[in-house]
């Protein structure tokens, strides 16, 4: 490891460059849609798709669904969680460094619809490791790539997103 | 609806509070504590609870939805943030035509977008295309 956190999260993403994770994500119930639209205030979409459900018609996801999940994992257990509240998955290539991050933006392509009722899974990949300097220090944007497709392979969604990575003065 | 460049969305007004955060965070499996942990969240230097990337993404996306219309589809948002929303801060979700070209039975509009809180910070800016059917 170098000395330098910045530096190490930039090496460490670069071992994993070229990597594909696979994550499975199940089976989406009509449920987990309305949860989803209920706690971004539409109210709407639950009475109408739980109508459809009642209708057996088929049930269309808000678009913005499955990128704005952060993790489908079941984990980890809360002793696991990084002083941020993290999860180690979720906070890719800064495990044990003095470091915080913060979302950046992102890109959200959308290819075909989501169903209640598919089974889906994702493939994640980091893209890229810049190192900048900002205002109030240096900073690493860490690209990351999440493609998501249904049971039989059709691309449903792709997700370009940033994480920006900061020293953490507090623990520097 | 025959969309032309320059025309305003009507804007979405839409200001958060802590249990929405708290229930967006749950819903979505997002443990940061900045989104809950008042206390943690001053300690990274915020004044309160931050509202999450993701819920910009999510009011940009029915904002434009909302305008659009029946049978609209959406195909590309995107957007950075810029300064970070807090909970109980009032927020404007707004969209411009940029462009539009012909598609099929409708048209493929492209839309600026802009996230501002209350006293006049961008939050959050970008861009969203969607395809809007004629008629």
């Amino acid at each position: 490891m170098t000395g330098d956190p910045l530096e190490e999260v930039r090496a460490r993403a670069a071992r994993l460059r070229g990597r594909t994770e696979r994550v499975r994500l199940g089976r989406i119930t009509v449920r987990d849609l309305c949860r989803y639209a209920i706690a971004v205030g539409d109210d709407g979409y639950a009475v109408a798709a739980r109508a459809a459900e009642a209708a057996d018609r088929p049930v269309a996801a808000p678009p913005m669904f499955l990128t704005g999940i952060l993790s489908w994992q079941d984990g980890p257990p809360e002793g696991e969680l990084r002083p941020d509240g993290l999860g180690v998955r979720e906070s890719p290539c800064t495990e044990g460094l003095p470091v915080r991050q913060v979302h950046g933006g992102q890109a959200v392509r959308l290819l075909a619809p989501v169903e209640a009722g598919m089974t889906i899974h994702a493939e994640r990949s980091l893209t890229g490791a810049d190192r900048k300097r900002g205002k109030a220090g240096d900073f690493v944007v860490l690209g990351l790539r999440t493609e998501y497709f249904d049971e039989a392979g059709t691309p449903l969604v792709v997700s370009d997103e940033s994480v920006i990575v900061l020293g953490d003065a507090d623990e520097a | 609806m025959k969309p032309e460049p320059g025309t305003v969305c009507p804007p979405l007004e839409f200001t958060p509070t802590r249990v929405q955060l708290f229930r967006f965070s749950a819903v979505t499996w997002n443990s940061h504590r900045i989104h809950y942990d008042q206390e943690h969240a001053r300690a990274e230097g915020f004044p309160d609870v931050v509202v999450q990337s993701t819920l910009h993404g999510e009011m940009f996306a029915r904002t434009v939805l909302r305008w659009a219309g029946p049978g609209a589809v959406l195909r590309r948002v995107e957007w950075r943030n810029r300064a970070s929303a807090y909970a109980d801060v009032p927020l404007t979700f707004s969209a411009t035509v940029t462009a539009v070209r012909e598609a099929g039975e409708g048209h493929l509009v492209e839309l600026a977008l802009t996230g501002t809180a209350a006293e006049g910070t961008v939050c959050a800016a970008g861009t969203v295309e969607v395809y809007v059917p004629s008629g």
